[in-house]
């Protein structure tokens, strides 16, 4: 019979490259927050408070994302 | 292993974070040994982003060598905990330093105002109070900002407009006040102040006009600003227009 839907194996590396862009995400966020710290200026934290403040709420969602898909491929959600 | 490399890289990165933070392009007035509030701010932020960044990159290793299973605990720090810290942190910098004269002065529009403040022979009202430390710091922002709460974030939302419009080439020259500058924010300092009470030029039946509105200090007590900023930004060495607007 054929299977339907991810394969386990399918789903843990859905589940890794998640995970990678959350980092990526995050990173990006970082650098944008260290560019506030050294140069201070109403665009930047302009700039800090519309993209990276996203970026880094997008990275947070994205582990949410992967913590509840583990959960629900072990049975306890 | 992982955990110790962790505390290991957060004590290295913390404390040198903290350092790292010299003010930068200002007088350097004593500071004391422990260094300002801002100085802390700064450096514990750049210290937290940096952990971060190290957080991240340990993160991706064992993410791709070992699974996610083994990065629950970076991937929670990295993605989750730390980053909180970096957003609070960089919120705090961000504001503090958005109330600074160099803030305002940015933006070239405004070199102008900011060239005429630091003037010490101009008698503009905003110089007068800038060149005499009436007002200790924030100078735009405290004569700028009503009191309370709400005329902090309604000071946060203009500014906002100010950068979108600044972008966009979107303001006007010569640069106005939206509104006739409210007398309660002179009076916020000056009210109870006995050269303006014991003041003839203030006599208590004036008092009500003064606090609606319907005498405005300035018509005495004005300008605030050079009514011709972009002479004074000449004078400055500034560039004599704006370009956006120069084809208008």
């Amino acid at each position: 019979m054929a299977s339907v839907g991810p394969t386990p194996g399918g789903e843990r590396t859905i589940r890794a490259r998640l995970l990678r862009v959350a980092l990526a995400l995050a990173l990006l966020a970082n650098l944008l927050s260290l560019l506030l710290f050294l140069r201070n200026t109403p665009i930047v934290f302009t700039v800090f408070m519309f993209v990276a403040q996203p970026l880094f709420l997008l990275a947070g969602l994205l582990l949410v994302a992967a913590i509840l898909a583990e959960l629900r491929a072990r049975g306890i959600v | 292993m992982t955990a110790r490399l962790v505390a290991t890289a957060a004590a290295l990165l913390l404390l040198p974070g903290v350092a790292l933070a010299a003010p930068v392009g200002r007088v350097p007035l004593p500071r004391g040994w422990v260094g300002t509030t801002e100085d802390w701010v700064r450096g514990l932020g750049i210290g937290f982003v940096l952990l971060n960044v190290v957080l991240i990159g340990l993160a991706w290793r064992v993410l791709r060598r070992r699974g996610g299973a083994a990065a629950r605990g970076l991937l929670l720090a990295a993605l989750g905990l730390v980053p909180v810290v970096v957003v609070f942190l960089s919120y705090v910098h961000g504001l503090e330093g958005s109330k600074r004269v160099e803030a305002c002065g940015s933006c070239h529009v405004m070199r102008g105002h900011v060239a005429d403040l630091r003037d010490v022979k101009s008698e503009t009202l905003a110089a007068v109070h800038y060149k005499n430390r009436y007002i200790q710091e924030a100078h735009c922002y405290t004569c700028h900002t009503d009191y309370g709460m709400a005329g902090t974030v309604q000071a946060k939302f203009a500014g906002l407009g100010h950068v979108y419009r600044y972008l966009t080439g979107t303001y006007q020259l010569p640069v106005r006040i939206r509104a006739p500058y409210p007398n309660t924010r002179c009076l916020y300092c000056h009210a109870e102040s006995q050269k303006f009470l014991k003041s003839e030029d203030h006599p208590p039946e004036s008092i009500p006009d003064l606090l609606s509105g319907a005498t405005s200090c300035l018509e005495c007590h004005g300008p605030p600003h050079p009514r011709d900023a972009a002479s004074t930004e000449k004078k400055a060495g500034g560039p004599e227009s704006d370009p956006r607007t120069a084809s208008r």
